[in-house]
């Protein structure tokens, strides 16, 4: 197949699954079935890509046949490839969970359009290879994740939704302030181009180079919920039902770290020296206000909304460490915690629909009515915290390891301690849903959604999905290291990448 | 809103805007134009509409058609029978008025239906390019000049995917908020 194909299938998949879904309006049968063979589809097409990606470790092509610098570029490498294919996995799993998971209705208006075009947006940020155009995916991603989590219209939701898009306009703002100065300072967008431009040392605005990387970090900070700029997180992902935010809130915030890697590794390197001590705070400080945010709180949604952000620490952690390890541990760690996270949530799902409630207080004894469930989720927990041999410990490993060699003993001593804690809040939650005794009062007058097993099978199979992939990864971790550090080595060597999009400078 | 001049001058005005939007349309490609502007400047023929008649007459007038039926009668020969169908759903339009030897089906064309239409062809016009194995949406001309049209090629197909787009999403937005 040729890569120009290859780069586009992740984009136009999805596009043409949203019309055939728009086609067959309210009809939520054909929606479904059509649905679903896009989501495989999209995976497939995911896994094409790394597997061209990792024969020749970049693709690129120019959309239109215009040239690099002037037209649309579409590339992918290492990191962007695993990021999809990991996209397509929880795709797949939210899908099947929102069969039996999520009400009719929501699925008779527009889910599954909604959500492949958010994957669409995904895609679009994973290849592209343009300043503008990453702005233009992102923008896909808000409005998208906006209408998905006030499908529905519920009084929570809404709230949620307004302040999830009231501060992400505001980081749009930023963003495209940022890339207007940057377009301004290099009269470029490409980003190969630009990678090129800035690493002129004798180019008379590279001083101002740094101004702009404020503002990306700002920007990307907000849309990853980075310290401080976490706020809107744990306000808005807890609301809408579990079959959508278990994708925004397993995926979202990891692309806007990606974003971060790739801009940080690829344009922003002029003035490291700043920028990396500020990101080993920023991360320190993610790590910690996360997790004593979650201790604090007592629902298992919000629990877990919390950890979220303490996650994202870990992976500007990688970032602001710099060296090849703790990229490809920040790498592995965004694919490890994609999928534990998007599980987590879809286990919170399935307690919340059985007792309709996802409070700590009003849950409890979960272990004797679903013992699978609960093996489900300590498996899942235990992940998240990263005891080995999970796939969470690679991960943590990876990073502490980068950060004993690289000198910076506070910020490892930090993580070690969030692990910790993680595991505290995750034991909290064990105790609370799956351990004590239903709470007396409860059990007589609260509502319990009858079981039915078949039912309850479907629920159980894209978690049990999950988790085995989950499982895989920790149990036979080399290859996922192993992508991770060609993902890192790609990013630290960019050779190829401006070679690729740009064969005529390369031949000059 | 609803005078007798505005309604009035609205019938006369709905279809020049509509060529005019097509117009826009077209002599996009080297001109000042193309696809959004012209989208936009054809659902003014519809906003207008709706302002001076109401989305529900809108609708009725424009994206709803009545199409009728009835089973073939002994003394009618298969090319007689269809030809008397195709006269009565075209030219030879039935009274609205309840008629009972005729069965009738209403189609009706959703905005959204506009929309998706739109998006395929724009999406659908970069596979062209694919498909002769050269990167998505290289352009491809006929060689032919058509008058009026000019020459056609998957520029123009895009260009009236957008066209599709922006009106179905006027529509869209116009009914429902009429609807408030």
């Amino acid at each position: 197949m040729p890569s120009d194909l290859l780069l586009v299938l992740p984009l136009l998949l999805p596009l043409y699954g949203a019309l055939l879904c728009l086609a067959f309006w309210q009809r939520e049968q054909w929606q479904t079935i059509l649905a679903g063979v896009f989501q495989v589809a999209w995976l497939v097409a995911g896994v094409l890509l790394l597997r061209r990606v990792l024969h020749l470790e970049v693709v690129s092509t120019q959309i239109g046949n215009w040239p690099a610098p002037f037209g649309i570029t579409l590339a992918a490498d290492v990191l962007s490839a695993l990021i999809l294919v990991t996209a397509g996995v929880i795709g797949l799993a939210v899908y099947l969970f929102s069969l039996q998971g999520l009400d009719i209705t929501r699925r008779r208006f527009g889910y599954y359009p909604l959500l492949l075009l958010l994957q669409m947006g995904v895609s679009g940020v994973c290849l592209t290879g343009d300043l503008f155009n990453l702005y233009v995916w992102f923008e896909l991603l808000l409005i998208c994740c906006f209408a998905l989590l006030s499908l529905g219209g519920t009084k929570g939701q809404l709230e949620g939704t307004f302040k999830y898009v009231t501060i992400n306009f505001l980081a749009s703002g930023l963003l495209l302030t940022g890339i207007g100065t940057m377009y301004s300072l290099y009269g470029s967008l490409n980003l190969a181009e630009l990678a090129l431009l800035v690493r002129q040392p004798e180019h008379p605005n590279l001083p101002l180079l740094s101004m702009v990387s404020v503002f990306f970090l700002t920007g990307f900070g907000i849309k990853a919920a980075i310290f401080p700029l976490f706020f809107w997180l744990p306000a808005s992902y807890h609301t809408p039902p579990v079959a959508i935010s278990a994708f925004i809130a397993g995926l979202l915030t990891k692309v806007g770290i990606y974003t971060l890697i790739r801009l940080f590794t690829l344009l922003f390197i002029s003035d490291l020296g700043f920028m990396l001590p500020l990101m080993v705070v920023l991360a320190a400080l993610t790590m910690l206000i996360g997790v004593v945010g979650a201790a604090a709180q007592t629902d298992f949604k919000k629990i877990l909304s919390f950890h979220i952000i303490s996650q994202i620490g870990y992976m500007l952690m990688g970032l602001a460490i710099y060296t090849p390890l703790a990229l490809a541990g920040s790498v592995f760690f965004i694919v490890h915690n994609i999928l534990v996270k998007t599980n987590l949530f879809l286990i919170s799902g399935i307690v919340a629909q059985r007792y309709r409630t996802s409070s700590l207080k009003r849950l409890g004894g979960v272990y004797l009515q679903q013992p699978m469930l609960s093996v489900l989720f300590i498996l899942s927990a235990l992940s998240l915290a990263g005891t080995p041999p999970s796939s969470g410990f690679w991960g943590k490993l990876m990073l502490a390891r980068a950060g004993l060699e690289a000198g910076q003993y506070v910020l490892v001593g930090v993580s070690l301690f969030v692990s910790i804690i993680t595991l505290f809040s995750m034991t909290k939650i064990w105790n609370e849903v799956f351990w004590k005794p239903r709470p007396v009062s409860i059990r007589k007058g609260s509502l319990v959604t009858p079981v039915n097993p078949l039912r309850l099978w479907q629920l159980y199979l894209p978690v049990t999905m999950l988790l085995g992939v989950i499982l895989l990864i920790g149990v036979y971790a080399r290859p996922l290291v192993r992508l991770s550090e060609r993902a890192a080595e790609r990013l630290l060597h960019i050779e190829p990448y401006t070679n690729t999009v740009l064969p005529k400078k390369a031949a000059n | 809103m609803r005078t007798i001049i505005f309604a009035t001058t609205i019938r006369y005005l709905t279809p020049l805007f509509l060529i005019l939007s097509l117009y826009i349309l077209l002599r996009g490609h080297n001109h000042p134009g193309g696809g959004f502007i012209g989208g936009l400047i054809g659902s003014i023929a519809f906003v207008f509409h709706v302002l001076a008649h109401g989305s529900d007459r809108t609708v009725n007038v424009y994206f709803r058609l009545k199409l009728y039926s009835k089973g073939k009668p002994e003394e009618d020969t298969p090319p007689e029978h269809m030809w008397r169908l195709l006269s009565v759903n075209t030219w030879n339009r039935l009274p609205s008025y309840p008629q009972p030897e005729w069965r009738y089906h209403i189609v009706r064309l959703r905005p959204a239906y506009v929309m998706a239409t739109g998006l395929f062809l724009a999406a659908s016009s970069g596979l062209l390019g694919l498909l002769r194995g050269m990167p998505f949406m290289t352009s491809w001309w006929m060689e032919a000049e058509i008058p009026i049209i000019g020459a056609l090629g998957t520029p123009l197909l895009f260009d009236a995917g957008v066209y599709l787009l922006v009106l179905g999403m006027v529509l869209k937005m116009v009914f429902t908020m009429s609807k408030e």
